[in-house]
This record gives C-alpha cells, sequence and structure tokens, in this order.
C-alpha cells in the first residue's frame, strides 16, 4: 500500500545528487533537448520573426504579384469518399491561382466514378487513374509528371486546409531562395473522437507545432509531411519525384536537403487531419513511420554520415539528432530502466511516481509556455489540460514501445520492404537495390 | 386481245392496255402526273436510276387518297433494282411492255382486296397512317410486316408501307405509329434490333466519334503509361524512348526497361488532345447526328426497339372495316360531334328545311398541307392543335351550329338560319384566325387553309351535299 507520509519523508530526504542520479536520463538528454532548447529557439524564433516582418511581407507581396501557378497534386487509393470535401475546402483558397490533380492508385471502391464526376463538374482539374496498383510514389510522380505549376502542393485525401494554406505554404519560397521544400503545419481534427486521438493531438501541438518550428530553425528539419507538403518544381524534376515507401516523406526531405536546398516548416500554413482512432490503428501508423527511421537513415541515405564532397553539416547535425533521439535515446531508455531496477530495487516504487511526476509538471510546462507561441489551437487550452498526465503513459512508455518493435523489425527482418502499404512488385526491387 | 399492248401516245407518256385494264406507263425522266396517273388502273414505270425511280413510288405511295396510294405499280426493265423499298412497294416487274398480259391476274387480285376495304376518315394523323398501312398490307395479301435494314432511312430500318409516307426527317415517327398499333393490337413485333436515335432529331444517322471531353475535338492520341517499379517513376512511354534505338530507358534512374510485370508495367493509356492540349484517360464518346449536327452524349441517345412485325386477325378486319381508334379521337375534342351524329343532323336540317322557309348552310375549312405539319410536330401537339383550332371555331360560332371532323384536315360545319353571304364571312374570318395561330406557333410553316360553304338543299341527299362539298378538296 502507497504510504504518502514516506513518500514525502524520501523526496525530502534524497538530496539533489541522488536526484540527478535517479533521473539523469530526464535531465541529461530529454530536458535539455525539449525544454531548454525548444525554449531558447522558440523564443529567438519570435524574435526573429518580429524583426523579418517587412521582409516576410515583401515575399508575401512578390509572390501574389507573380501569381505562379500552383499543382496540387492527390495521390491515394479508395480516397473518393474524401475528394469531394477536399475540392470544396480547396475551392475556398484565398490563392486562386492552382490545379487539382487527383492520382486514383488503383482503387476497388467508387473512387472513380466520383472523381470523373467531380472533374466534369469542374471542381478537379485532372483525374488519372492507374488500373494496376503502383503504390504512393508512383502515384504522386505521375501526378508530379502531369503538373504544369510552378510550384508542387501534395495534399492528403482526408485532409482539410485553412482557407489561407497555399497562400501561407507557398510564400516562404519568396522569403528564401534557397527554400526547396516547405511542410505545413498538421493538426488533428478528431481531437475529441477518442482518448487516443485526443493523445495524439497533444503529440501533434508539441511534436508538429512546436517542434518543427525548432527544428526548422535549428536547420535540421527532415519530414515534411505527405498531408501538406509543398515542393519547386525544378527541385522535383531534378529529383525525379518521390522513391518506394513506405517512409517516402522523410526520403524526399532529405533527398532535397542533399541537394543543397532548405527545408522550412511554415506554422501558419494550417492542415487539418483524422489521426488514427483505436490503438491498432496507431501502432500500423507508428509501425510504419518508425521503421522509416532504420532504412532511410541507416541504410538508403547513410551516406550523410561519409566525409564525402557532398558532406554538408546541417545534414549531418539532422541525421545524427534523429537516430541520436529517436534510436539511441530508445535503447539508453531501457538501459534506465535496468539501471534503475538492479541500483535501486527497494526504491522503485518512489522513483516511478516520482518520474510520471516529474514528466507531468514538464508536460503542463511545455504545453503552457509553448501556447502563445503556436499558430492555432483546434480547441481551447483547457480541454486538454485534464489529459496532460496521461501523456506519460503515452509518449513514454506506448509510443517508445511501438518505436523498439519498429525498429527491431527493421533491423531484423526488413520488415518495411514487406509492409503491405507498398505493392509487392515495387518493394522487391526497393530490397535488392537497397532502396 | 390479251398478250398483246396497244399503245396510245399521251404526249410524254404511254397508255397501255391490258385485258379491261388501262395502264399508265411513265417512261424514264419523265414526271409522273398524279391527276393523269390517278384515272387508270395501275402504273408502269420504266425503271431508271434508282432515285428517280425510287421518286416515283413514293409519290404514288405517300399520297393521301387511297384510290392513288393503292394503285398497283409495276417496274418496266426493273430486274436489276435492288432497292428493298423499291422492291416492297411496288407489284411486279416485267421485261418488255409486250409482257403486259401478265399483270392482269396481279391487278385483278388487288383490285378484289380493294373491294373488301371500307375507308375512315380518321382523325388523327397516326390513324391515318395506319389505315394507309393496313390497306397497302391488306390488298398485297402481306402478312408479315418485316423491319428491313435499309441504307436510306434515317434510322437504319424501313417498314417499306409505313415509312414511304415520311420524310427522312420525321421517318423516326414511324416507330411510334408501329407502337401504337402493337398496342392496338392490329400487329404483333418480335424483337429483332435495338437502335439509338439523335435525342433533338430521332434520326439514326448518327457517326460515333472519340472526343476530348474538354473541347470535344477528334484530334487526339494516345500513349500507355509506363510504370518504373525500382525508382518508382510512372510517365508516358514517349518519356521512355529515345531516338537512337528502340530499347526503353528510365528517364528518373537511367536503367534499361527489362521485362514487363518485372521490372515495368503499363497501368493506364492516357490521351492527349491536339487541339486543346488536354490530358485525360476517359475518351468522351459522342454521336454526332448527320442530320440536325447535334452532338449527343452516347447516354442521352434514345434507344427505339426494332420489332419484325405480323399482321393479326383484329389488323386484317381493321383494314376490312377501318381503323376503330379514329373514333375515341373525335370524341376527345369537346365542342364537335362525331360525323355518323353530323350526318344525321344534316338529313334532319334538309327535312327541316322543306317544312320551313330559311337559309342553312354547309361548310368545310381545310387545311391543305396539315400531313406536313403534323409529321413535323409529332402525335401530343397534333393534338393539341386540333383542340386549339376547335376553340377558335366554336369561339366564332352561335353555340347551335355544329361542327364535326371529316377528318384530321377537314372540319365539317352546319350553321343554320343564316344567310349563306354572313356564313361566308365568319367562315373566312375563322380561317384568318387560323391561319394566324398557326403561323404565329410554326414559323417555318406555310399555311394553306381553305373553306367552303353550300346552301343546304331539298334537293339533294344528306349525304350527296356533304360528298360534294368534300370532294373539292379530298382530290
Amino acid at each position: 500500500m502507497f504510504d504518502f507520509d514516506d513518500f514525502y519523508s524520501y523526496i525530502t530526504s534524497v538530496g539533489a545528487w541522488k536526484l540527478i542520479r535517479i533521473f539523469w536520463f530526464y535531465l541529461l538528454f530529454e530536458f535539455f533537448r525539449y525544454i531548454f532548447i525548444e525554449a531558447v529557439t522558440i523564443i529567438l524564433w519570435k524574435i526573429k520573426k518580429r524583426i523579418n516582418r517587412r521582409r516576410l511581407a515583401h515575399a508575401r507581396r512578390s509572390f501574389l504579384k507573380e501569381n505562379p501557378k500552383v499543382s496540387i497534386i492527390v495521390p491515394g487509393k479508395n480516397e473518393g469518399k474524401h475528394i469531394y470535401k477536399l475540392a470544396v475546402s480547396l475551392k475556398e483558397q484565398t490563392y486562386k491561382n492552382y490545379e487539382i490533380i487527383i492520382i486514383d492508385d488503383g482503387s476497388d471502391d467508387l473512387t472513380p466514378e466520383i472523381c470523373k464526376n467531380l472533374q466534369k463538374n469542374g471542381f478537379i482539374n485532372l483525374f488519372l487513374r492507374n488500373d494496376v496498383r503502383g503504390g504512393k510514389a508512383s502515384a504522386a510522380n505521375l501526378a508530379l509528371r502531369f503538373a504544369t505549376g510552378k510550384y508542387i502542393v501534395h495534399l492528403d485525401a482526408d485532409c482539410s486546409y485553412d482557407r489561407d494554406a497555399i497562400e501561407k505554404i507557398i510564400t516562404p519560397f519568396y522569403y528564401d531562395k534557397e527554400i526547396g521544400a516547405i511542410g505545413g503545419n498538421v493538426m488533428v481534427r478528431n481531437y475529441d473522437e477518442s482518448l487516443i486521438t485526443t493523445l495524439q493531438a497533444i503529440e501533434y501541438l508539441d511534436a508538429i507545432s512546436i517542434g518543427r518550428i525548432v527544428s526548422s530553425e535549428l536547420g535540421i528539419y527532415r519530414v515534411i509531411s505527405g498531408a501538406f507538403g509543398a515542393f519547386r518544381r525544378d527541385v522535383m524534376d531534378r529529383l525525379g519525384g518521390w522513391d518506394i515507401g513506405p517512409g517516402l516523406d522523410g526520403d524526399i526531405t532529405v533527398k532535397i536537403r542533399k541537394l543543397g536546398y532548405k527545408i522550412h516548416f511554415e506554422p501558419s500554413a494550417i492542415c487539418l487531419t483524422n489521426a488514427p482512432d483505436t490503438p491498432r490503428k496507431l501502432i500500423k501508423q507508428r509501425l510504419r513511420w518508425d521503421k522509416s527511421l532504420v532504412r532511410f537513415r541507416l541504410r538508403k541515405h547513410r551516406d550523410i554520415f561519409y566525409p564525402t564532397r557532398s558532406f554538408n553539416w546541417p545534414n549531418f547535425i539532422s541525421f545524427t539528432e534523429n537516430i541520436t533521439y529517436n534510436l539511441i535515446l530508445n535503447v539508453t531508455w531501457f538501459v534506465y530502466i535496468v539501471d534503475m531496477i538492479l541500483n535501486y530495487p527497494s526504491e522503485l516504487e518512489y522513483i516511478v511516481i516520482m518520474n510520471f511526476i516529474l514528466y507531468t509538471v514538464s508536460n503542463y510546462f511545455k504545453f503552457l509556455f509553448f501556447s502563445p507561441f503556436r499558430e492555432r489551437q483546434q480547441a481551447p487550452v483547457h480541454y486538454f489540460l485534464v489529459y496532460l498526465p496521461l501523456m506519460v503513459f503515452y509518449f513514454g512508455y506506448f509510443l517508445r514501445i511501438v518505436r523498439t518493435v519498429a525498429y527491431f523489425q527493421e533491423f531484423v527482418f526488413k520488415a518495411s520492404y514487406n509492409d503491405p502499404w507498398n505493392p509487392q512488385k515495387s518493394s522487391r526491387h526497393a530490397k535488392a537495390l537497397k532502396l | 386481245m390479251e398478250g398483246t399492248a396497244d399503245k396510245v401516245a399521251l404526249e410524254d407518256d404511254f397508255l397501255l392496255r391490258a385485258g379491261n385494264f388501262n395502264l399508265y406507263v411513265c417512261l424514264h425522266g419523265k414526271p409522273l402526273e398524279l391527276e393523269k396517273a390517278i384515272i387508270y388502273d395501275a402504273i408502269v414505270i420504266e425503271a431508271g436510276d434508282q432515285p428517280h425511280t425510287l421518286n416515283l413510288v413514293r409519290k404514288v405511295r405517300s399520297h393521301l387518297n387511297p384510290e392513288c396510294y393503292l394503285k398497283p405499280i409495276f417496274l418496266y426493265k426493273g430486274s436489276d433494282n435492288r432497292d428493298a423499298l423499291i422492291h416492297n412497294l411496288t407489284d411486279g416487274v416485267i421485261f418488255s411492255l409486250d409482257q403486259t398480259s401478265f399483270l392482269i391476274p396481279v391487278i385483278e387480285k388487288i383490285y378484289l382486296r380493294i373491294a373488301d376495304l371500307t375507308y375512315t376518315t380518321s382523325i388523327s394523323f397516326e390513324a391515318q397512317m395506319i389505315d394507309k398501312c393496313l390497306n397497302l398490307l391488306y390488298t398485297r395479301q402481306k402478312m408479315d410486316f418485316p423491319a428491313i435494314m435499309y441504307v436510306g432511312s434515317s434510322i437504319g430500318y424501313s417498314f417499306p408501307e409505313l415509312s414511304v409516307n415520311f420524310h427522312l426527317r420525321d421517318e423516326w415517327q414511324v416507330l411510334d405509329i408501329l407502337n401504337i398499333m402493337e398496342a392496338e393490337g392490329i400487329v404483333q413485333g418480335d424483337y429483332t434490333d435495338r437502335i439509338y436515335q439523335c435525342n433533338q432529331c430521332s434520326s439514326g444517322y448518327l457517326i460515333y466519334r472519340e472526343v476530348c471531353p474538354t473541347c470535344n475535338s477528334t484530334n487526339c492520341s494516345s500513349e500507355d503509361l509506363v510504370h518504373h517499379y525500382p525508382c518508382a517513376f510512372i510517365g508516358p512511354i514517349s518519356d521512355f524512348k529515345n531516338e537512337l534505338d528502340s530499347t526503353l530507358h528510365c528517364p528518373k534512374c537511367n536503367k534499361n526497361l527489362k521485362h514487363i510485370g518485372v521490372d515495368y508495367d503499363k497501368p493506364s493509356i492516357i490521351y492527349t488532345c491536339k487541339n486543346c492540349s488536354g490530358k485525360f484517360q476517359d475518351i468522351n464518346v459522342k454521336a454526332k447526328c448527320v442530320l440536325c449536327l447535334n452532338d449527343n452524349e452516347i447516354e442521352k441517345l434514345v434507344t427505339k426497339e426494332i420489332k419484325n412485325y405480323r399482321l393479326t386477325k383484329k389488323g386484317e378486319t381493321a383494314a376490312t372495316t377501318g381503323y376503330v381508334s379514329t373514333a375515341k379521337d373525335i370524341e376527345e375534342f369537346i365542342g364537335t360531334i362525331k360525323i355518323d351524329t353530323f350526318r344525321t343532323m344534316v338529313k334532319y336540317e334538309v327535312e327541316r328545311l322543306k317544312q320551313n322557309d330559311y337559309n342553312s348552310n354547309l361548310a368545310c375549312i381545310y387545311l391543305k398541307n396539315a400531313g406536313g405539319l403534323y409529321s413535323m410536330i409529332g402525335a401530343n401537339s397534333q393534338r393539341a392543335l386540333l383542340k386549339d383550332l376547335v376553340d377558335v371555331v366554336r369561339r366564332n360560332l352561335r353555340s347551335s351550329d355544329l361542327i364535326s371532323f371529316m377528318n384530321a384536315n377537314s372540319l365539317l360545319i352546319q350553321m343554320n338560319e343564316i344567310p349563306v353571304k354572313i356564313a361566308e364571312h365568319v367562315l373566312a374570318e375563322i380561317c384568318d384566325i387560323m391561319k394566324r395561330l398557326i403561323s404565329k406557333n410554326f414559323k417555318n410553316y406555310e399555311t394553306d387553309i381553305r373553306y367552303k360553304v353550300v346552301p343546304i338543299t331539298t334537293r339533294l341527299s344528306h349525304e350527296l351535299q356533304i360528298q360534294q362539298l368534300t370532294n373539292e378538296f379530298q382530290a
């Protein structure tokens, strides 16, 4: 039975040195990276934004004056039911010079009929269908092949977009000519559908809305979400488009970085998506995402670490940070657990509770501190506050275990090549060519 | 004298005798004068060029007067004439004018059958056409009335005895009339084919074309889309071709494409419109109407069934007793009475006049080219038009005056106790209003409405008086 007085006397008597010994993992890695670095960076970002507001306004004017054609491409399979809503949401855009290209990658539902009808009624500009499924990369490449715009915006069919989202995501191209691609700010639309979607909404607010501002600012932003990303057409032509997935979003971002272009995150370009609403779907999604770290960072693009002529420090740091915080620290966390079990078996109960309190306090601090920096909330801050204590279990245990399983599967079995998300005919070649 | 033809020069034509029958011979290149031909027992047409011969046959068979359209027609030197319509609408072929004796039994048989017929004056255009068709079939002892695939028909199929009455643009009405005939139990149909008609003019003369869905241009080309598995590049096959050899190179990874299904496939095709540069995968198929030039969406074409018909017993009876549904047609027009009732009323008026000293009149209003108008506007509009015309007449007459349809073209009116001059004046006014009504609604139609008023006399029977009045218009 837990005794609160014992616990209180334990924490008052434990001492600073022992606290550091017990919470070394948190203090050494997580506090430093996710609170200190992020807080400092985001304050600097805000200041910089304020200083550069005229330059930003000029960039916007230049963009609107040039009025370039934007090709919005939406590859997908069995997405017909979402396309109408998407087309309507795009019709509301403040920026009007765009074309919508929908690619149906071998759907076996009513997608072709729906899309043909939408095209006939002028909601979409071009609908192309591959009768045989080729995978998301090939579908996106087909759209790219027939896109006529100067910029390519890649969207997911089940998302919707703020009225000024297209304008906002393209403007940074006119702010910095070295930007090759821009990621949009993806938020969870169905945050109140289930507990699992609420926790994902908090995760997105933190890891995407804030995390990507920071990584973009530090020059280590590495994944432009497939749900909302903008690309320079000339850059995409140089690359030949997307390579075989899963994980093609991160892969294309790295490929653009390798060409020497900057990758930018635009928090004001907002996209709402539906997050997986059951743990099963979430696990499936995260296993796919996490496997790509091993496949793309450690295999396909391992040359980032080699001192070749194309060596580039930001890319090196980006990869190192990614691998350190996602792969190495994931393993280190288990070392920490073992360390605690072996060295403090009698205090384990208090350590777990203190860990929970520490992470929860951190989460509350982060959530409230970063709130003013967020572009927008889907719900009032207080809606999420009650759920924040659960983030310790969600982020600290659940996702960490899923991530570990994904890394194991990919390291040992190269499981991503067998993922039904991509057709086997392509994955077989990707595996053989170590792509 | 049988076997020998007596020739009598008749300006451009010949008169031949075959037994007791006088044959009107129309030589090639000469016009067929119907008003002359109608008094002969049969017509012999020298078969020259096919269109001309067909035109002459049409002229006879499409006439509304049974004395004309039932006239036996023979072809002279027409053995090599393969036109299905001519073949079905003529009664035989002779190779020499000396062979007319062979025609005698044929002519006799036709006239024997003609004698069985009862001519009713049908109110509706459809009923008139059905009457005509039944009369022709009955007199030629044709029980089968098959659909003949015919290049000269705007619906692709011809039913000669019926189709002959229609111009190319109106031929679609044949199928509607056949449906009425089938619904009335006059003929029984067996499905044979399905045709597609223009949704604007109902013509079956359609040219099916693959067109760009954006600009409707036919100037489109298609290409296979090629998906290279290893690098996920996908594009038209021209992206993979080079000018040096026939190998396919991936433009993204520069690898050779080796084996379809192994390292690449062709998941679909793409069309490019050379007119508007549009890209699309589903080319539109449209059907352009040759007659009205309307570009029809395939799914909006009108579908009709083509059937081979067979005359039923009811059909045969209808030919000999007259087409029954005409009575129904007349009843529909409020303000008119049946022709039989009208005849009776004229009879009473003749008797009344014998007792009294006043003037009563019989009048006829005749719509000369009504057939053309009816065929142009279709059955429903025809009925509406006739109702409007009856309204005009009714409003301008006294309520005691009687109106009846003689047929779809002729209205009979009995105007009692009124001087003939006033009756003429009233009729002139009515005809003027009718003309204005028609020309206002059918701008391209030349209206020709005539009328005649005669005083009812006690010296002649009512039947004779009606006949004399209408004869002028029926010729």
